[in-house]
C-alpha cells in the first residue's frame, strides 16, 4: 500500500473510532485526533523528503513489463501511486500518487491540519462531534491533493468542504454566525456544483476520469483536430471550472464569503478551510483545468487577469479599512489569491511554480494568523482592534509571531510569501505587465498600509483602556504556532527546497502551455 | 584547506556572524542582557577584524570577485545554476545564487559598517543601559547589520532587493523600539511605507532589466546596455532608501528612534546604501538617466539644507543635515562621479557617525533634552564630548584639510565638469552647511546655560567617549591625501575644475560659518524668523511636503479604499448576493402559490399545460 493512503487514512480511521467512544471521554478526543494529524504529518515529511523522481525533461524508459498506467506515472513523474477499482460500472478508480505539487500540497496540509488540531481547545461543547469533522476534514483534503481519479478527487474535496457548514454553524461566534453559514453554504455549493459539472463533461470527452489518461490524451491530440474535442467544448468546460473553483477560491466578484466566513468560523475551522481548502480550487485549476483544457484555458485567462486584478487591488483597498482583525486577515487572504490567479493566468513555467509556492506559503501563513487571531479571540471575546490597543507589552510572545505573521503577509523576504510572490512577479510581467506593476503596488504598498496599521493600533502604543487584561501563550500551547513559523521561514530562506519539487511537475506545465498561439512559438 | 580558500568564505562568515547573534538573542537570551549585549557585539566586532584582514590583506585586487560558498535560492523549471550570461532558454527557466561579492567597492563597504557598528553597539552600552528592551535592541541591532552586509555583499540584484527589504525592515523595528510612544511607532510605520513605495521602482526596474537581458547578476548587467527606464526605475530604490526627493520625509521622523541607532542607521550606513547601490550599478545608467538623477540629488541638498537651517531639535538639524549630503552623493553619482560619491560616502558615515553620537551623548547628559535652545554653554561641563562634535561639525561644514573638506571639493569638482548650474548649487548647499552648523554648536555649546538641565550636565563615562574620539580622529585625518582612500577609489583629478572647486567651497564654507557666527553669537533666541519672516516658517515646517502627502494620499489611496470598502459592504454582498437570495425567495413564494394543495387549482394547471404542449406540437 501506498504511504499515501496512510497519510489520508489516519485521520478518517481516527474519525470512526472516535465516533464509537463515549462523549464523555474529552481527554480522548484530542489526543486522538491530536496523534492521527501528527501520524500524517510524519508520513508527509517522509513522503516529501523520499519523493524524488527523474527530471521529465527526457522520458524515462517505459518499464518492460507494466500496464499502461504505470507507463504514464513514470512519463508525467508521479510517485507513491495506488490504483484499486472502485465503482466499475462507471470506470471509477480510487487512485492516488503525487507529483512535485501534490506532494509539497500535501505536506502544507499536514502540517495546517496538526497546527490546527493544536488549536481547537477553545471548543467546549460537543467536542466529539467537533473532532470528528475536522478529521474529516483533514482526510478528505489530505486526499483530495493526491487522487489521480478526478472524481475521487472531486469527492474528497467535498468531504472536506461540508463540515465547514456544520462547524460555522454549530461552534461559530458572533451574531453574525448564521447569516455567515448560510451565505458561505450558498456560494461554496453554488461554486462545487458548477465544478461537478464541469469534470462530468470532461468525463463525457475522455471517457475515463483518471487524470493521467485524460492528459495522455491531451498531450497526443494537442494542436490536432482529430479525437480532440473542439475548442468551443473546451471553452465551456474550462468556463464551467474557472468560476466554479474560482468561487471556491473567492475570486473576484464572488469573494464575500470569505471574510464574513471566516470572522464566524470557529479558530480550527478557519485556518483549515482558509490555509488548506481554500487551495484546492486553485490545485483542481492548475492539474486540471490548465493541462486538459489549453485551449479554453487561453480564451479564459486574459479574463481571469482582469478579475484577479479585483482580488489584488480592490480586497487589499478593503483591507485597509477594516477594524476587526478577522476581517482584515480574511481580506487579506483574499487579496493573496490573486496572487496565484495571476501566476495561473500567465502560464508561464516560472509563474505557475510561483503559483504553486505562494499556495504554499498562504497555506502556513492563513493557518498561523487565523489560529493566532482565535487565541487572542478565546483570551479577549472580541477582535475590534478600536478595543485592543498595545497588546505587545502583556503579550510579547504572541506579539512577536503576530508581527511576524503579519510581515509575512506584506511580502517581507526570509518568509516564503516573498520567495513566492517574487516569482508570480517575474512569470506574469512578459504576459501582463501593467497587472503586475499594479500587483507589486498592492502587494509592497498596499499590503504594508494595512498590515502596519494594524501591528500599529493592536501591538504598538499604550495599552488601550478598553483592553481586557489577557495571558500570553504559554508552554505547550507555542507548539503549533513555532511550528508554521519555522517553516514559513524554512521555506523563505531556502526555497529551492519546494522549487525543487515542483520542477517535478515541469509535463502539466508544458502541456497548460499548449494553448499559446503558434505564432509565438515559431518565433522563438 | 588552503590559506586562499578560507579567505574565500570569509566574507559570508562576516554576513552570517550577526544573524547567527539575532537568532540566538531572539530565541535564547532575551532574558540575559549582558549576555545578548556581549553576543551582539561581539559578532559585529569580529566582522570588524575579518573585514581589516580582507581589506589590507586584498586592497584593490580586482581579480576574483566571487567567494564561497555559492548557494542556490531557488530554481525554477530545469534551471540547475544562475549563469551570469543569458541561456537560451532564459526566460523559462530561472535561478537564483546567493553568494557573497569580495571586491574593493565592496571590501570597503563591508568595512565602514562592521567599523561604524562596533563603534555603536560599544556606544550603546551605556545608552542603552537603563532601557527594558536591552535584548530586543541588541538582536534588532544584530539583524540590522546581517541585513546591511548582505546589501553590501550582493552580487546579484534579487539578492540586493532581498536584503533590501530586509534593511527597511530591522529600520522599522529599530526605530519604534519604543513602541509605547505613539511618535515612534508611527515614525516606523511611515518609514517603512515610503520605503516600500521605492521599493516598487526598484523590482520593476529588476524585472524589467531580467526581461532585456535575461539575467539579474549585476557583473553582467554591467556589461550590456539597458533602457533609461530600467535605470529610473532602479534609481528609485535609492530614492526610497537614500530618502531622496520626493520621498524623504520618513528620514527626520526616523530620528525618535535611539539616538545610536540614528548614527547607524539614518546616518551612516542603511541610508547611504542607495548611493552604494548606484555605484554598484553605475554603467546600466545612460545619460539621460544620469542627469535626473543628478538634479533629484541638487534638489535633495538644497531644499534639506534650507531646511536645516530653522530646526530645533538637535538630532532634526542632523537629520536634515543627512539628507543634504545624500544630496550630495546621489548628484555626484549623477554627474559621473561614482568614486567621489563613495570618497564622501565614506568621510561623511565617519563625522556623521560622530555628530550624531555626539548629540547622543549632549542628550544623554541633559536628561534628553534634545531642543538646542534649552542648551547652552555646554562646552563647560563637556569639554571633550563638545571638542569631538566641533570637529564633526567643521568637518562636515568643509573646513580646510579636515575629511569632509576633501571629499567635497571631489563632489563640486564633479559637478563643475559636468553641469554649472549643478555646480552653482553645490556650492550654495557648502555655504549653508557651513552655516547650520556654525547656528548649531554656538546655540548648544557656546553662550550661557539656557535651563537647569545644561546647567547640571556631566561628562558621559568613558565608554561613550571611546567612540566619540575614535571617530574624531578619522574625521580629521580620513580625507588627506597620504591615507590614501582616494587613491584607492581611484580618484581622477581634472585640475582646471579641480581649481574652481577647491576656491568656491573654501569661499562659501568661510561664507558661512561667518555668516553664522555674526548671526548666533550671544544670541538668546533665533533672531532669523524676525528677518526672513513666511520664508523662514516654511523651512521651519518642511515646506509642507508632509502635508502634502498626507492630502493626496487621503484623496487618492484612502478614498479609493473608502469606495471599495463601500462598493463591497453594499453593492457586491448588499445588492448582489442578497438580491439572488431575495429572487430565489420571491421565486420560492411564487411557487408556493402554486402548490395551494387546491385541486381546482391543480386541474386548471393540468389544463394549461395540455394545451400549451398541444399548441407547441401543432403549430
Amino acid at each position: 500500500m501506498s504511504p499515501l493512503t496512510y497519510i489520508m487514512g489516519l485521520p478518517l480511521a481516527m474519525a470512526l473510532i472516535l465516533a464509537v467512544v463515549p462523549s464523555e471521554k474529552r481527554q480522548f478526543f484530542r489526543w486522538g485526533a491530536r496523534m492521527a494529524t501528527l501520524g500524517s504529518l510524519l508520513l508527509a515529511i517522509y513522503v516529501f523528503s523520499a519523493f524524488d523522481p527523474p527530471i521529465t525533461d527526457q522520458p524515462a524508459p517505459l518499464p518492460a513489463q507494466g500496464t499502461e498506467e504505470s507507463a504514464l506515472e513514470n512519463e508525467y513523474g508521479y510517485k507513491f501511486t495506488q490504483r484499486v477499482e472502485w465503482i466499475p460500472s462507471l470506470n471509477i478508480h480510487y487512485y492516488v500518487g503525487v507529483d512535485g505539487i501534490g506532494i509539497v500540497m500535501v505536506l502544507m496540509a499536514a502540517l495546517v491540519a496538526f497546527a490546527a488540531t493544536c488549536c481547537a481547545q477553545e471548543i467546549r461543547t460537543r467536542e466529539k462531534e467537533f473532532y470528528i469533522l475536522l478529521l474529516l476534514m483533514t482526510g478528505g483534503i489530505l486526499g483530495a491533493f493526491m487522487s489521480l481519479d478526478i472524481f475521487l478527487m472531486y469527492f474528497l474535496h467535498e468531504l472536506a468542504l461540508v463540515p465547514t457548514f456544520i462547524m460555522i454553524g454549530v461552534w461559530g461566534r458572533g451574531q453574525d454566525k448564521d447569516f455567515a453559514a448560510y451565505k458561505i453554504t450558498l456560494y461554496l455549493s453554488l461554486g462545487a456544483l458548477l465544478t461537478l459539472a464541469g469534470v462530468i463533461m470532461l468525463y463525457l470527452q475522455f471517457g475515463t476520469f483518471s487524470l493521467l489518461s485524460m492528459m495522455d490524451h491531451a498531450t497526443q491530440f494537442a494542436g490536432t483536430e482529430a479525437g480532440a474535442f473542439s475548442a468551443t467544448e473546451q471553452n465551456v468546460i474550462f468556463a464551467l471550472l474557472m468560476f466554479g473553483l474560482g468561487i471556491l477560491v473567492g475570486l473576484w466578484p464572488f469573494h464575500t464569503w470569505a471574510p464574513l466566513g471566516y470572522g464566524a468560523a470557529p479558530t480550527a475551522t478557519a485556518m483549515m478551510h482558509a490555509g488548506v481548502i481554500k487551495k484546492f480550487g486553485l490545485f483542481m485549476l492548475i492539474k486540471v483545468a490548465l493541462p486538459l483544457l489549453p485551449q479554453g484555458a487561453q480564451t479564459w485567462l486574459p479574463i481571469l487577469a482582469l478579475l484577479c486584478l479585483g482580488n489584488i487591488l480592490y480586497c487589499g483597498l478593503v483591507a485597509m479599512r477594516q477594524k476587526d482583525l478577522n476581517l482584515l486577515i480574511g481580506n487579506s487572504s483574499v487579496a493573496h489569491m490573486g496572487f496565484v490567479f495571476l501566476g495561473i493566468a500567465s502560464v508561464t513555467t516560472i509563474g505557475l511554480t510561483g503559483a504553486v509556492m505562494v499556495m504554499v506559503a498562504h497555506g502556513l501563513l492563513a493557518g498561523l494568523a487565523f489560529g493566532l487571531s482565535g487565541y487572542l479571540y478565546s483570551q479577549a471575546r472580541t477582535l475590534d482592534m478600536e478595543k485592543l490597543q498595545g497588546l505587545l507589552a502583556s503579550m510579547p510572545f504572541w506579539g512577536t509571531l503576530m508581527i511576524m505573521a503579519l510581515m509575512a503577509g506584506c511580502g517581507l523576504p526570509g518568509f516564503a510569501n516573498f520567495a513566492g510572490e517574487l516569482t508570480v512577479f517575474f512569470g506574469a510581467w512578459k504576459v501582463y505587465p501593467v497587472i503586475t506593476t499594479i500587483g507589486i503596488w498592492s502587494a509592497l504598498v498596499i499590503g504594508a498600509v494595512y498590515m502596519l496599521r494594524a501591528i500599529r493600533t493592536l501591538l504598538h502604543g499604550m495599552k488601550g483602556e478598553q483592553t481586557p487584561e489577557v495571558e500570553d501563550l504559554k508552554h505547550w500551547q507555542r507548539l503549533p504556532y513555532a511550528l508554521l513559523v519555522a517553516v514559513l521561514l524554512l521555506f523563505g530562506f531556502y526555497p529551492k527546497l519546494i522549487t525543487d519539487k515542483i520542477s517535478k511537475s515541469n509535463a502539466t506545465f508544458e502541456q497548460a502551455k499548449k494553448g499559446q498561439t503558434p505564432t509565438e512559438e515559431a518565433t522563438e | 584547506m588552503s590559506k586562499e580558500q578560507i579567505i574565500r568564505f570569509l566574507p559570508t562568515i562576516v554576513l552570517l556572524l550577526p544573524l547567527i547573534s539575532a537568532a540566538l538573542i531572539l530565541l535564547f537570551t532575551q532574558r540575559y542582557r549582558k549576555l545578548s549585549a556581549g553576543l551582539s557585539t561581539g559578532a559585529v566586532a569580529i566582522g570588524l577584524g575579518i573585514s581589516i584582514f580582507l581589506f589590507a590583506s586584498q586592497g584593490t585586487d580586482n581579480s576574483e570577485a566571487g567567494s564561497d560558498p555559492k548557494f542556490t535560492w531557488l530554481s525554477i523549471g530545469l534551471a540547475q545554476n544562475d549563469s551570469p550570461l543569458p541561456t537560451a532558454s532564459g526566460q523559462e527557466n530561472f535561478a537564483l545564487d546567493i553568494q557573497s561579492l569580495n571586491d574593493p567597492l565592496s571590501r570597503l563597504m563591508l568595512l565602514i559598517v562592521t567599523f561604524i557598528g562596533t563603534l555603536v553597539h560599544v556606544f550603546s552600552l551605556v545608552y542603552m543601559r537603563k532601557d527594558k528592551g536591552f535584548s530586543r535592541y541588541f538582536g534588532a541591532l544584530s539583524f540590522f547589520v546581517f541585513s546591511m552586509l548582505g546589501i553590501v555583499l550582493s552580487s546579484n540584484l534579487v539578492m540586493m532587493f532581498i536584503f533590501w527589504e530586509l534593511v527597511g525592515v530591522s529600520s522599522y523595528l529599530l526605530i519604534s523600539h519604543w513602541f509605547e510612544k505613539p511618535a515612534a511607532a508611527d515614525a516606523g510605520k511611515k518609514a517603512f511605507v515610503t520605503n516600500r513605495i521605492g521599493d516598487v521602482g526598484f523590482l520593476l526596474g529588476i524585472i524589467l532589466i531580467w526581461q532585456q537581458t535575461s539575467s539579474v547578476n549585476i557583473a553582467y548587467i554591467n556589461s550590456v546596455e539597458i533602457s533609461t527606464l530600467a535605470g529610473l526605475l532602479i534609481f528609485c530604490g535609492a530614492i526610497g532608501k537614500s530618502a531622496q526627493f520626493p520621498l524623504h520625509v520618513w528620514l527626520p521622523d526616523a530620528m525618535e528612534g535611539p539616538t545610536p541607532v540614528s548614527a547607524l542607521i539614518h546616518a551612516a550606513t542603511m541610508v547611504a546604501a542607495g548611493v552604494y547601490m548606484l555605484c554598484r550599478v553605475f554603467p546600466i545608467f545612460t545619460d539621460v538617466a544620469l542627469v535626473t538623477i543628478a538634479w533629484i540629488g541638487a534638489i535633495t541638498a538644497l531644499l534639506a539644507a534650507l531646511m536645516a537651517i530653522q530646526q530645533n531639535d538637535i538630532k532634526r538639524i542632523l537629520a536634515y543635515s543627512t539628507l543634504s549630503q545624500l544630496g550630495y552623493m546621489v548628484m555626484a553619482v549623477g554627474c559621473g562621479g561614482a568614486e567621489a560619491a563613495m570618497f564622501h560616502l565614506t568621510t561623511h558615515a565617519a563625522f556623521k557617525a560622530l555628530l550624531f553620537l555626539g548629540a547622543g551623548a549632549v542628550i544623554y547628559a541633559c536628561h534628553h533634552e534634545q531642543d538646542i535652545w534649552n542648551m547652552g554653554g555646554l562646552r563647560h561641563n563637556l569639554s571633550r564630548t563638545s571638542i569631538t562634535f566641533i570637529i564633526g561639525a567643521l568637518a562636515l561644514a568643509g573646513f580646510p584639510l579636515l575629511s569632509g573638506f576633501f571629499s567635497k571639493d571631489a563632489i563640486l569638482m564633479q559637478a563643475h565638469l559636468s553641469q554649472k548650474p549643478l555646480f552653482i548649487i553645490g556650492v550654495i548647499v557648502a555655504g549653508l552647511t557651513a552655516f547650520y552648523m556654525m547656528r548649531c554648536v554656538l546655540v548648544a555649546f557656546f553662550g550661557k546655560a539656557r535651563t537647569d538641565q545644561a546647567k547640571e550636565a556631566h561628562e558621559v563615562p568613558g565608554e561613550m567617549l571611546l567612540p566619540l574620539i575614535i571617530l574624531a580622529l578619522f574625521s580629521v585625518f580620513l580625507g588627506a591625501p597620504q591615507i590614501g582612500l582616494a587613491d584607492f577609489l581611484n580618484l581622477k583629478e581634472v585640475k582646471a575644475s579641480h581649481h574652481a572647486a577647491m576656491i568656491w567651497g573654501t569661499v562659501a564654507a568661510a561664507v558661512g560659518l561667518i555668516g553664522g557666527y555674526m548671526i548666533y553669537r550671544n544670541a538668546d533666541k533665533d533672531p532669523l524668523p524676525a528677518k526672513l519672516g513666511a520664508v523662514s516658517r516654511w523651512m521651519r515646517d518642511r515646506f509642507y511636503f508632509d502635508e502634502l502627502y498626507a492630502f493626496l494620499n487621503h484623496w487618492t489611496q484612502e478614498k479609493l479604499s473608502f469606495a471599495s470598502d463601500w462598493f463591497d459592504r453594499w453593492i457586491i454582498a448588499g445588492l448582489g448576493v442578497k438580491g439572488t437570495s431575495g429572487a430565489v425567495d420571491v421565486t420560492g413564494c411564487l411557487i408556493r402559490l402554486f402548490q395551494s394543495g387546491n385541486l381546482q387549482t391543480y386541474a386548471l394547471l393540468t389544463v394549461i399545460g395540455l394545451l400549451g404542449i398541444l399548441a407547441w406540437i401543432l403549430f
